[in-house]
C-alpha cells in the first residue's frame, strides 16, 4: 500500500461536504430553473380539443353541434357556447364548419332559405355559402366559412379551434 | 354588436348593414324588499335573452346599453326612452325594438317611437336550470323571427 493513495481525514471531510452541499444546492436550484423555463417547455397545443359528438351521429347532411368552453379573458373567465356544422362529404371525410358568417359575424343556418336548399344561409344580409363552406360570389361575405380543427379518437369527434380557410371568392 | 370598444369600432365603417337596435328596458326599485329579488332575476333573464339574440344576429342588430328606470314611473320615463330612440335614429338605425318583461309598458306602447317587445317573463326560477334555458331559447327564437319580419 502506498501512502499516496491514502486519503487524509481532512480530504475525506472536504469531499463529503462538497458532495452533500452540491446535492443540496442542486435540489434547491433545479425547481427554480424548471419554473423559470416552464413556459418554454410547455408544448403549445393548438387549442384544446373538446369532445363534441359521437362519430356515428355524423351524416351527409350538416348537423348543428353545440358545446361549451371556458374562455379566459383578461378580466373574467366565462363559459362560451360554441357551435359547428358537421357532416361527411362525398369522400367520407368529416367536415366541421364554423357557423359564424365572415361578413359581420351573424350565425348562418343550413338550408334555412327555401330558395337555396343546399347552401348555408345568413339571415342578416342574405350571405350564402356552398356546402363546403365557400362563399357564393355576389353575396356580402368575402371569405369562406372557417373550418374547425378536428380529430377522431375512440369513436368520438373532437373539435379544436376554427381556422380561416382562406381563398375567398 | 354591443356597446364595447371592439364592436363599435367594427360598427362605424359597416353602418349601412347594421340597421336594428334592441334597447333592454329594465325596471328596478332598490327600496322595495318585496320586489328586489324578482327584479334582479328579470334583469338577469333580460340580459340572457338580449345577448342570445345579439349573438345570433351580431351583424345586423346593435344591442344598446340597458335602460334602467325606477319601476312604475312610465308616465315620465317614456319621454326619456323616446330621447334615446331619437339619438339612435340619427345614426341612422331604422328598426328600434324595446325588449322588456315589465308589462306596464304595454299601456304606453302607442307613446313609444319604437316597437315594444313585451314578453311575459318568469316570476322566479333558476337562471342555470335546463327548464329556464329551453324557455329562453324557444322564446328568443320566436322573437328573432318576429324581428326578421320587419327586415
Amino acid at each position: 500500500m502506498s501512502d499516496k493513495k491514502r486519503v487524509s481525514r481532512r480530504q475525506f471531510l472536504n469531499y463529503t461536504l462538497t458532495g452533500v452541499g452540491g446535492f443540496m444546492a442542486a435540489g434547491m436550484l433545479a425547481p427554480m430553473v424548471r419554473f423559470a423555463i416552464d413556459p418554454v417547455l410547455k408544448t403549445k397545443e393548438s387549442g384544446d380539443f373538446v369532445s363534441v359528438a359521437s362519430v356515428d351521429e355524423i351524416t351527409n347532411e350538416p348537423q348543428r353541434f353545440e358545446w361549451t368552453i371556458d374562455q379566459v379573458d383578461a378580466w373574467y373567465e366565462s363559459e362560451v357556447q360554441k357551435t359547428a356544422w358537421v357532416y361527411r362529404n362525398e369522400n367520407d371525410e368529416i367536415v366541421a364548419l364554423s357557423p359564424i358568417c365572415t361578413h359581420l359575424g351573424c350565425t348562418v343556418d343550413w338550408a334555412s332559405n327555401e330558395e337555396y336548399p343546399n347552401e348555408f344561409f345568413c339571415p342578416c344580409h342574405g350571405g350564402r355559402y356552398t356546402k363546403d363552406g365557400a362563399n357564393v360570389p355576389g353575396t356580402p361575405p368575402t371569405a369562406p366559412l372557417p373550418h374547425f380543427e378536428f380529430k377522431v379518437e375512440e369513436g368520438m369527434l373532437y373539435l379544436g379551434e376554427a381556422k380561416e380557410s382562406g381563398g375567398g371568392l | 354588436m354591443r356597446w364595447t370598444k371592439a364592436d363599435t369600432t367594427q360598427y362605424l365603417p359597416e353602418k349601412q348593414y347594421i340597421d336594428t337596435v334592441i334597447i333592454p328596458l329594465v325596471p328596478f326599485n332598490p327600496a322595495s324588499d318585496q320586489h328586489m329579488v324578482k327584479q334582479a332575476f328579470q334583469r338577469e333573464l333580460n340580459q340572457v335573452f338580449t345577448n342570445l339574440i345579439e349573438k345570433e344576429y351580431k351583424g345586423r342588430i346593435f344591442l344598446a346599453p340597458d335602460y334602467h328606470y325606477l319601476d312604475g314611473q312610465q308616465e315620465i320615463e317614456f319621454t326619456r326612452v323616446n330621447a334615446w330612440i331619437q339619438k339612435f335614429k340619427e345614426q341612422p338605425f331604422q328598426h328600434i325594438f324595446l325588449f322588456t318583461f315589465d308589462n306596464t309598458w304595454k299601456k304606453y306602447e302607442s307613446e313609444l317611437d319604437g316597437h315594444l317587445l313585451w314578453v311575459p317573463g318568469m316570476g322566479s326560477g333558476d337562471i342555470q336550470s335546463t327548464e329556464t334555458q329551453s324557455f329562453v331559447r324557444e322564446q328568443a327564437h320566436q322573437i328573432s323571427e318576429l324581428i326578421q319580419a320587419y327586415w
